[in-house]
């Protein structure tokens, strides 16, 4: 296993992080680090705890063991005023967009400034010169400046996502965790979300920390991979180092599918348990 | 500010700004509007049933202390420390409410058998005419639409005073609310096995009988329930216009302010609703399952 | 293709048991429910007094009351009617607006959502529960002996009895919320405040109109009832004619009370329709 990077340096650690359900573990004993700077991916089949993981760090989930430092500061003591702001510095993005769909679009996005105004301001819709103007600036950056004052709930779902990821910027977030952000969306769309979250990282710097259920768009963007089965990390690195036979294991039968390729030359006898698993059930 | 989003030019954003406060001043423009004739739709209505706000800030008090007044025993003792003094009339009390408990059961159980008898000729899918099925509808559209009370009004008159009349009322009322709720269970059946009996040969009757009976008996058993349910609340009022029940002492112990007469029979009425609600609920999840619940 | 001949019979018999000897609690299961029900109806068509000479002479006696209500007539006092017409639906309007605003904050502390701790949800939701197993006829009497008789006692009686029914379904609408929305809020640092305010009311509040709408057009219907009893409105003339048997004029009430209540249940549905779309009205 590769951890990158010294521990005072990276700008999120995770520290035998576990979450449980119940007598559950959602996610167990996870450690990592992640400089600043990264597209790192998270794979996995669905159920291996990717999405609790975001959502862990994000501080939506409860943590019941390990700790998540962010630049030396524990995230997970924070409370109040302080768990506001950085929930809104690590920007969640996700699966089913999660914007309110029945404001427009503009408040949508102005939804990103809430925890740096003044709560009389934000409750009352008196939204700052400024904040109003960045709220813009992100929407016209993915082009859809024009639809402000629609509701959110008649834009598609590729809209609906870039409104999400705009709502993201104007929380001038440090990281950003995408959790499924393609899922739900159709090949085109699922194009321009990703080659928007990768603009952001490099021309931001902004850290990006993206679920992926399809290894072929985590390896065309990702430049580290973490592999998660079972609640634990069972990969970490580049996505070239992530061989044939550890994308099997990651996604027990499915990799062919995954793969999108029938994997030539994979040993005889790796291929022949797999056989006989699948006709004794 | 924010060192992730390129602000852009002043000029291309004033234009944006300019097109959102146009759409938003619309809309907001419009729900003003709505607000506002809805306020003086109020204040119309409030002169009209010469409602006083001051009356009811003075009178509050008057509610405040009639509460306080019926948990008093005629002795100024609170109600609970003496549940013997309070309940003193519990067995005439429970007769009463076993009368209006049994009236409703009757009233809901011919409201829907007639229900039943009805509901095939005014669902569209299934009615042998489209005369039949507007007179049908219409005709249970009046029953639903008269409340139960009044028919009880007009009963007691017809039928003397006592319970007879109350069930009468129960069972109108409810043959024309189940008649509906019947025909629209019946609308929503598949109607790929009709074609299937009919293709046997059967009649009309058996069509009903066996291909679209058994898709909607559950869906029947349910409302009935329901209705049995909302009936024994309207069956503990019908005393009101001397239609047997409950209601019948309760007026009597309001009108002539037995304080504490009021409370316990209040209680025994609220406890009795609450068993009611929680059985039949209670069946209706056992015998149906949580779809049976809608 | 042929009958089946006696031994192949014998042989099914054999071969699908359950089909031909069914066991006899699920055989007799039914026809007991049947018998009794019926059992239990009868006793109860005894015990209230039920007698075919009384239903005969009743039938006779309603029979003669339709003859004598035909045809519609108000006599003198149209004007008197309309003006009681205009106060019943003007105690259902204010009685479920009354309602619906002491509800919604009540709903939010009997919404799992929004209360987690039990301890205050429960006898919140005791409460309504218990206002809601109260008539409203019951609290028109009620508010009679409080305000006096008249029309301001039907709407306490009303706003009273549907604070119960408001607040059970405005809290099950907070419960039905996208939580994903809200989460959305939370997420980029919104407080508990905002969670309501930004995630929460923008999607019941659609909901919650259309479920008052719905109230004061079936109020209409409980706002014509509560007259009888003396709080006012189109009831009080009912129950006044109806005692002094002047059929034509009842007929007439009751007509005009029906095409009222058709009158709002169709603006009430092309209210709702315009609020929130088709799909949420049922």
């Amino acid at each position: 296993m590769v951890v990158a990077g010294c521990l005072e340096h990276a700008m999120l650690v995770a520290e035998g992080l576990t979450c449980r359900f119940g007598a559950k573990a959602a996610i167990d004993d996870v450690s990592f680090s992640v400089a600043g700077g990264g597209f790192v991916g998270v794979i996995g089949r669905s159920g291996a705890g990717k999405s609790t993981l975001l959502r862990a760090i994000n501080r939506l989930a409860p943590t019941s063991g390990g700790r998540i430092l962010h630049k030396g500061t524990d995230v997970t003591a924070l409370r109040g005023r302080e768990l506001r702001r950085w929930r809104a510095r690590s920007a969640m993005i996700f699966q089913q967009f999660n914007l309110i769909g029945r404001l427009d679009v503009l408040t949508n996005v102005l939804m990103g400034r809430l925890s740096e105004i003044p709560a009389w301001r934000s409750l009352a819709q008196l939204w700052p010169e400024d904040d109003i103007a960045a709220a813009l600036s992100a929407l016209e950056q993915f082009d859809i400046a024009q639809l402000a004052a629609q509701r959110a709930d008649q834009l598609s779902g590729g809209q609906q996502q870039r409104v999400a990821i705009a709502r993201a910027l104007v929380q001038e977030p440090e990281i950003i965790l995408a959790d499924e952000p393609i899922a739900s969306l159709d090949p085109r769309n699922t194009k321009v979300v990703m080659d928007a979250l990768l603009r952001i990282n490099k021309h931001f710097g902004i850290t990006v920390l993206c679920n992926l259920h399809s290894l072929d768009l985590a390896r065309s963007y990702c430049d580290r991979l973490i592999g998660m089965a079972a609640g634990r990390v069972v990969f970490d690195g580049a996505p070239a180092a992530l061989t044939d036979h550890v994308a099997r294991e990651l996604y027990d039968l499915e990799a062919d599918d995954v793969m999108g390729v029938v994997p030539a030359g994979t040993p005889g006898a790796a291929a022949i348990p797999a056989l006989g698993n699948a006709a004794a059930a | 500010m924010a060192s992730t989003v390129s602000i852009l030019p002043q000029v291309q954003l004033a234009a944006l700004n300019e097109t959102y406060r146009k759409a938003v001043v619309q809309r907001r423009l419009r729900s003003a509007l709505a607000a506002a004739v809805f306020l003086a739709v109020l204040v119309v209505a409030a002169v009209g049933a010469e409602v006083n706000l001051r009356t009811l800030f003075t009178y509050f008090g008057n509610f405040v202390s009639y509460f306080d007044r019926i948990l008093k025993l005629d002795s100024g003792a609170r109600v609970w420390t003496d549940f013997g003094d309070w309940f003193w009339g519990w067995d005439k009390w429970l007769r009463m409410l076993g009368e209006t408990i049994l009236a409703s059961y009757v009233g809901t159980l011919i409201g829907a058998v007639a229900a039943f008898a009805l509901n095939f000729l005014a669902a569209e899918n299934t009615s042998p005419a489209p005369w039949l099925r507007f007179v049908v509808r219409r005709l249970l559209e009046f029953a639903r639409s008269v409340p139960s009370i009044v028919f009880a009004l007009v009963f007691v008159i017809a039928f003397g005073l006592g319970p007879m009349a109350g069930v009468l009322a129960i069972a109108i009322h409810s043959t024309g609310a189940l008649g509906k709720l019947f025909s629209e269970v019946v609308e929503n059946a598949d109607m790929r096995p009709v074609e299937g009996v009919q293709s046997t040969g059967a009649g009309w009757l058996s069509c009903m009988r066996f291909a679209v009976l058994p898709q909607v008996i559950a869906g029947y058993a349910s409302y009935t329930l329901l209705r049995f349910e909302i009936n024994v609340r309207e069956a503990s009022v019908l005393g009101f216009v001397g239609a047997g029940g409950i209601g019948q002492e309760l007026v009597v112990a309001i009108r002539k302010f037995y304080y504490s007469d009021v409370s316990a029979i209040l209680v025994m009425i609220v406890v009795t609703v609450f068993c009611i609600d929680i059985s039949t609920g209670w069946l209706r999840s056992r015998l149906f399952g949580r779809e049976g619940r809608a | 293709m042929s009958r089946p001949t006696a031994p192949d019979r014998a042989q099914y018999r054999m071969r699908y048991r359950d089909v031909f000897d069914r066991p006899a609690s699920s055989r007799l299961a039914m026809p007991a429910m049947v018998m009794l029900a019926t059992s239990i109806l009868v006793f109860g068509l005894v015990d209230l007094d039920f007698s075919p000479a009384r239903l005969w002479s009743g039938v006779h006696q309603l029979g003669w009351i339709s003859l004598m209500m035909l045809p519609p007539d108000p006599g003198s006092s149209l004007p008197l009617y309309l003006k009681a017409l205009g106060e019943t639906l003007s105690i259902a309007l204010l009685g479920t607006t009354l309602a619906a605003v002491l509800a919604f904050p009540v709903s939010l502390l009997a919404a799992r959502n929004i209360v987690r701790s039990g301890v205050v949800r429960f006898p919140v939701r005791r409460f309504l529960d218990s206002i809601r197993g109260v008539d409203t006829l019951i609290w028109a009497l009620v508010w009679i002996n409080v305000v006096g008789l008249g029309p301001f006692a039907g709407v306490l009686a009303i706003a009273v009895s549907d604070f119960g029914a408001l607040g059970k379904l405005f809290s099950e609408a907070i419960e039905a919320v996208d939580q994903k929305q809200v989460e959305g809020i939370r997420a980029s640092g919104g407080n508990a405040l905002h969670e309501i305010r930004f995630g929460l009311i923008p999607q019941v509040l659609p909901v919650i109109a259309g479920q008052v709408l719905y109230f004061i057009e079936s109020n209409t219907r409980s706002a014509t009832i509560i007259g009888i009893v003396g709080a006012g409105g189109i009831g009080l003339q009912l129950a006044e004619q109806i005692r002094v048997l002047e059929w034509q004029k009842v007929s007439f009430l009751i007509l005009m009370i029906l095409v009222a209540v058709a009158a709002i249940d169709w603006i009430s549905s092309k209210l709702r329709f315009a609020i929130i779309g088709r799909r949420a009205v049922a």
